[in-house]
């Protein structure tokens, strides 16, 4: 345990109500929060655990269970556990994981207690707001019990400062007084990890001419797309600039900004919104993928953006797409047996090119029948190389270290230490690189080329696109130069690539092709190798990795390639013998539940000379897994710089002070990444210091034991009333003569209106209900629907169903569309209205719908609070609605209901929601069919017969099985 | 109050109450008339709609009640088009979501006359139209619908959906994949990953 994490916790036991902590990202907070749940003793009551993140529960049970013996036992609850256990689990005094929304209606339908919570525990503090969930069921609590203690967490400083007054906003709906912070500059964090610091090799890699030219372009067009921004004049100029957008929170400024006007925006501008993001990947990705994975997501993009992108057809965006394509490889044209370069000032720099990859290149055999011929460049990444030569570096270091304190150093400590961890953002580099030391880099490339290639041969079959002909004249002109190419007035064809162009790659492809149908014996159909590929795959994800010696297992590809190699002598001697490959062995990490985690191998590679490179770990830092204090590494590449994983190597360094570590950081030397790195650190650095503002000038009222926020404390003893009843005053409003109550179905309680609700002293009945969200009388049922649902819905024919539905079982079905606060309210400008009648514009969805169910009512809201207004206003002079007649109403009579059924954690709802969603499966089959299978992989590999048979018809049955067969049309 | 005959039963028939509207300079994709009749906007057999604008209704707090009131039992379909006019809406519009719903009307608001207009163009012109653009139906080609049913997943868009084409060939082949084959696919990060595995493999109904 760090120093600073005491620090932590002894403050905040100072409070008995709790307290709010702040603390940079990567300051182990899972270490902390079990630490402090290790405080915890079953005769204090029961402590929750709220809104956690499943990585961030998953790492804290694995961080308790290696506690030992005597750290309390944490538990689960999920919606699966029947509600007397939930019920006896509550009243145990251990400490549990619970959502909160099976929290607040296991509240609200008293099957726990508030005298016998002891605490609260909730994270992720920052996602909080008064009307949230959290804030409700604190309200309860802490009416209950005056002893409650509440401790919020957040590692996300920016967050916290979003918005005004924030944190002071979410203290009081905690009713909580104090926030403690912890930037990492704080004196005793900054003491705690600089004690020992690690030893750190900066290393600088310079990006490829083609790379820089991608980066500029990209920030150039950004550039644009901001100053286009800046002309609509509905933003705020400071914060557009090139380096606040390459955060995703840039995203959330301006959609903060936006927000409020966002239905009165013009297409334009929307369009603007999304470019900039799409340009932020592309900024991302280029320093992550490896050139034909970035051209292939260039093809993708291509293909999928629609023509009404702005950024596409600027004229930088041109040399984006060129400079890329010349990563990969470029066309010469045959004339007269002599090769001719596109143009002069591109000549030279392939030349030069080619020499580069002189011993490397391997061109396809040339097509006599076309003139253009497809010659590859494949650049490699530069931190490739790089990489490599850290570790043979390495592993020099070690050979020497070796002989020099051979007698002293005992055996297991020598193999303890020899684990490299190389940390990537993602999976996919992780995947890359291992590939890269095992098979060598440029045959990783080279298998990326091949895939990339026959994933374009089915387009011969296709009819071609005759918008994409067109000659090859004027294609690379003055590029390389800078100068801008003279574009014509049709935009369209910068994008696209040429005919010429596009014979060529298939030719390529179509030759590969056949190799692989020659020389593989088996049956080559590209979609069975891919089959076939696939189960590879599973076999390895199954953990049958005993690949010391089949390497082809890893990639059914290699059969191919190795083939190939033959072919061509100077490829065979690159190649590196699969016996020589040693050890792919695979380690799972102790203590990560198997399922949840993708294996973590340890890799060895082979260096040119032959000689074993130390073994390897590749850790993906998006998978959230504390993995340093499992693997124990001494040396750490840091191949993706990522501020909050510097700050757990810190932290670990500190937590095992006498043991080396050498920390390495691979940065492209001027790049965006470089930029992006140390601007995350002065960001997060301003949150605190304006956190540190805020906390000084905070108003906070002194809540009084017992009467929080103006709600007065239990005149009588919980048990002859119901829980919330005693807390209907709630929000300082008149009594209300007469308890209302609201019946709400289950799944509204991911939204906020029940708390609202709650708030204006309504009673909140929680059940299922299979017609409406709302019961508000025996006549008024009401489906709420925000905008963003109310489209969603009326493109799904959900909402018909549901009219159809509320109409024919209650006298007053209500459609409540509800905006929200923050937003504007109204659909959309008034210039966003077509000129004639269509089909696609909301009014005319709306016009139907009224239409087709004139006795459906419509209510418009403003915001939440207008809604709980609403409600108040349409109940008042009805009856009270019957719980248990609400309860029957819509349910098939033959599969009766059961009590605690909360569906959406019973179904895989993503799953039924895609199956609902493909062709041939309808509102009245898609039961039968879940019935049928297990699971859409399932589905995928039913027979027609069966399928027939489940969804009651060949027909329905025929359409679905060829949709999910179909082969994607491929285009390029 | 006369019922539409001959040339003008495709017009939407205006009250004289209505003279003066600047309303009705909006009303352009469908021919309209004066007539003597009880409601504002006459749009169909049993169709009938009434306008008023939160600010008048401020002036005139008891208005909608009495035309409500006039229209008695005679149409199918009351429409009252609001005409959402001024900024702080919420007690006006709490008034007149009251009144209309005790009395059997459908309330619509518009923040444009250009919005009303419409409204009262749309409901005529679709008066005889089936749901079928409200009930779910989509274009049909098999890209829409593979987009249709890809995109349902959370995170994933539809340059995904072309990736994922592209790599797998088929609905058949991305539903099978591993975690580490989706992995591979670029723009496919952890999340969307998780995501579209569980979609896949997760039985439909989790196992109680």
């Amino acid at each position: 345990m760090v120093q600073f994490h005491q620090h932590i916790i002894s403050e905040l036991l100072e409070d008995p109500t709790g307290g709010l902590v702040i603390l940079s990202g990567g300051l182990s907070l899972h270490k902390l929060i079990s630490n402090l749940v290790y405080l915890h003793h079953s005769s204090q009551g029961t402590l929750l655990i709220l809104s956690s993140y499943p990585s961030q529960k998953q790492s804290i049970l694995n961080y308790s269970n290696s506690a030992g013996t005597l750290a309390p036992k944490i538990s689960e609850i999920t919606s699966d556990l029947p509600s007397h256990h939930r019920t006896s689990l509550y009243t145990s005094g251990e400490v549990i994981f619970v959502t909160s929304r099976i929290l607040i209606v296991d509240l609200l339908s008293n099957r726990l207690k508030a005298s016998e919570i002891c605490g609260l525990i909730i994270l992720n503090a920052h996602t909080l707001s008064e009307t949230s969930t959290e804030a409700f069921i604190v309200r309860i609590l802490r009416s209950g019990n005056s002893k409650l203690y509440v401790r919020a967490f957040s590692d996300n400083a920016q967050a916290m400062v979003s918005g005004f007054a924030k944190a002071e906003k979410i203290l009081k709906c905690l009713f909580l007084r104090k926030v403690h912070l912890w930037p990492r500059f704080q004196v005793y964090v900054s003491q705690d990890l600089e004690k020992e610091p690690p030893e750190v090799v900066d290393v600088r890699v310079p990006m490829s001419g083609y790379m820089i030219g991608i980066q500029k372009a990209v920030i150039e067009v950004m550039d644009a797309c901001l100053k286009e921004m800046r002309k609509t004049n509905k933003v705020d100029v400071e914060d557009l600039t090139v380096e606040s957008g390459l955060f995703k929170s840039f995203d959330e400024i301006i959609r903060r900004q936006l927000d409020p006007i966002w239905h009165t925006l013009g297409k334009k501008t929307k369009q603007l919104v999304s470019d900039l993001k799409t340009l932020r990947k592309l900024l991302d990705y280029l320093v992550r993928y490896d050139a034909v994975t970035y051209l292939k997501y260039l093809d993708s993009l291509r293909a999928s953006e629609s023509f009404r992108s702005v950024w596409i057809f600027a004229e930088s965006s041109f040399k984006i797409f060129e400079y890329a394509k010349k990563r990969v490889y470029y066309c010469k044209r045959l004339e007269d047996g002599k090769i001719v370069g596109q143009s002069k000032a591109a000549a030279p720099k392939k030349r030069k090119l080619q020499e580069k990859n002189k011993d490397k290149e391997d061109s396809l055999p040339e097509n006599t029948n076309s003139k253009v011929v497809l010659e590859e460049v494949l650049e490699e990444a530069p931190k490739w190389k790089v990489f490599r030569e850290i570790l043979e570096e390495i592993k020099d270091e070690r050979q020497k270290q070796a002989l020099s304190t051979e007698e002293f150093v005992s055996d297991t400590e020598a193999i303890d230490n020899r684990t490299v961890l190389v940390a990537c953002k993602d999976e996919h580099s992780c995947m890359q690189l291992e590939e890269c030391i095992t098979k060598g880099p440029h045959k990783a490339l080279r298998d990326e080329w091949e895939k990339y290639l026959l994933s374009k041969v089915e387009l011969q079959s296709l009819p071609k696109h005759d918008r994409k002909k067109k000659p090859q004249e004027s294609q690379g002109i003055g590029v390389l130069d800078g100068t801008i190419r003279k574009t014509s007035g049709n935009n369209k064809d910068v994008s696209s690539i040429s005919k010429q162009e596009n014979d060529a790659l298939l030719a390529a492809a179509t030759e590969l092709r056949k190799e692989v149908k020659k020389d593989d014996g088996t049956n080559s159909e590209i979609f069975e190798d891919k089959a076939e590929h696939q189960k590879g795959k599973k076999r390895r994800a199954s953990r049958n990795i005993q690949t010391t010696s089949n390497v082809d297992d890893k990639n059914s590809d290699d059969a191919t390639v190795n083939k190939k190699s033959e072919k061509h002598p100077s490829e065979s001697r690159k190649r590196i013998d699969p016996k020589v490959i040693g050890g792919v062995h695979t380690s799972i990490d102790e203590g990560i539940s198997a399922d949840k985690v993708t294996i973590r191998k340890h890799v060895q590679g082979v260096d040119t000379e032959g000689t074993m490179l130390p073994p390897v770990h590749f850790y993906a830092i998006e998978s959230d897994t504390h993995i340093l204090d499992i693997l124990k590494p001494s040396v750490i590449i840091v191949y993706h710089p990522d501020v909050d994983f510097v700050r757990e190597i810190e932290i670990y360094k500190s937590e095992n002070p006498s043991s080396k570590l050498k920390v390495y950081f691979l940065f492209y030397d001027e790049s965006t990444e470089v930029q992006k790195f140390e601007a995350s650190i002065s960001r997060e650095n301003a949150a605190f210091e304006s956190l540190i503002r805020q906390k000084s000038m905070m108003m906070l009222p002194a809540y009084q034991e017992g009467s929080f926020s103006g709600f007065e404390p239990p005149m009588e003893p919980a048990s002859t009333t119901s829980q919330n009843s005693i807390t209907r005053k709630a929000g300082g409003r008149k009594t209300i003569e007469k308890e209302m109550q609201v019946i709400v179905d289950m799944r509204e309680f991911m939204s906020n209106l029940p708390n609202v609700l709650h708030q204006k002293g309504m009673r909140i009945v929680p059940v299922t209900l299979e017609v409406g969200d709302y019961i508000l009388s025996p006549l008024i049922c009401v489906e709420r629907k925000s905008i963003q649902d109310l489209f969603g819905s009326f493109a799904s024919g959900r909402l018909y169903h549901q009219a159809e539905m509320m109409v024919r079982y209650y006298r007053m079905p209500v459609l409540l569309i509800e905006f929200s606060q923050d937003k504007s309210f109204s659909f959309q400008s008034a210039w966003d209205i077509s000129e004639d009648v269509t089909p696609n514009s909301i009014i005319s969805k709306l016009s139907l719908l009224a239409l087709h169910f004139p006795r459906l009512r419509i209510v418009w809201s403003r915001s939440l609070h207008a809604t709980a207004e609403i409600f108040a206003s349409l109940k008042a002079n009805q009856d009270e609605p019957d719980e248990a007649k609400a309860l029957r109403v819509g349910v098939p009579s033959e599969d009766g209901i059961i009590e605690d059924d909360v569906r959406a954690e019973n179904y895989n709802t993503s799953a039924v929601e895609f199956l609902r969603r493909l062709p041939g499966v309808t509102d009245s089959n898609y039961r039968a069919l879940m019935d049928g299978c297990k699971s859409l992989s399932e589905l995928a590999t039913l027979p027609m017969e069966r399928l027939a048979e489940l969804m009651g018809g060949q027909k329905a049955a025929k359409i679905l099985k060829d949709f999910i067969d179909a082969k994607y049309p491929r285009l390029l | 109050y006369v019922r539409p005959h001959g040339n003008s039963r495709n017009a939407i028939l205006v009250s004289h109450r209505q003279k003066g509207n600047p309303l009705l300079k909006h009303i352009r994709n469908v021919r309209w008339e004066f007539a003597d009749i009880v409601c504002d906007y006459l749009l169909g057999q049993e169709t009938c709609a009434l306008y008023l604008s939160v600010r008048y209704h401020l002036l005139h707090p008891d208005y909608l009640y009495f035309r409500i009131r006039e229209l008695q039992k005679k149409f199918k379909l009351r429409v009252v088009l609001c005409h959402v006019d001024i900024e702080d809406v919420v007690k006006p519009l709490l008034e007149i979501t009251k009144t209309s719903m005790l009395h059997d009307c459908t309330l619509l608001c518009g923040w444009s006359l250009e919005e009303c207009g419409r409204y009262l163009e749309t409901i005529k012109v679709y008066q005889h139209k089936s749901a079928d653009i409200i009930q779910g139906q989509m274009d049909t080609d098999y890209m829409s619908r593979l987009n249709h049913a890809l995109t349902s997943i959370r995170h994933v868009n539809k340059t995904d959906v072309v990736t994922l084409g592209s790599t797998f060939g088929s609905l058949a082949h991305i539903m099978d994949a591993s975690m580490e084959d989706l992995g591979r696919c670029p723009g496919i990060g952890e999340r969307k990953v998780k995501r579209l595995y569980e979609t896949f493999h997760e039985p439909f109904k989790r196992v109680v």
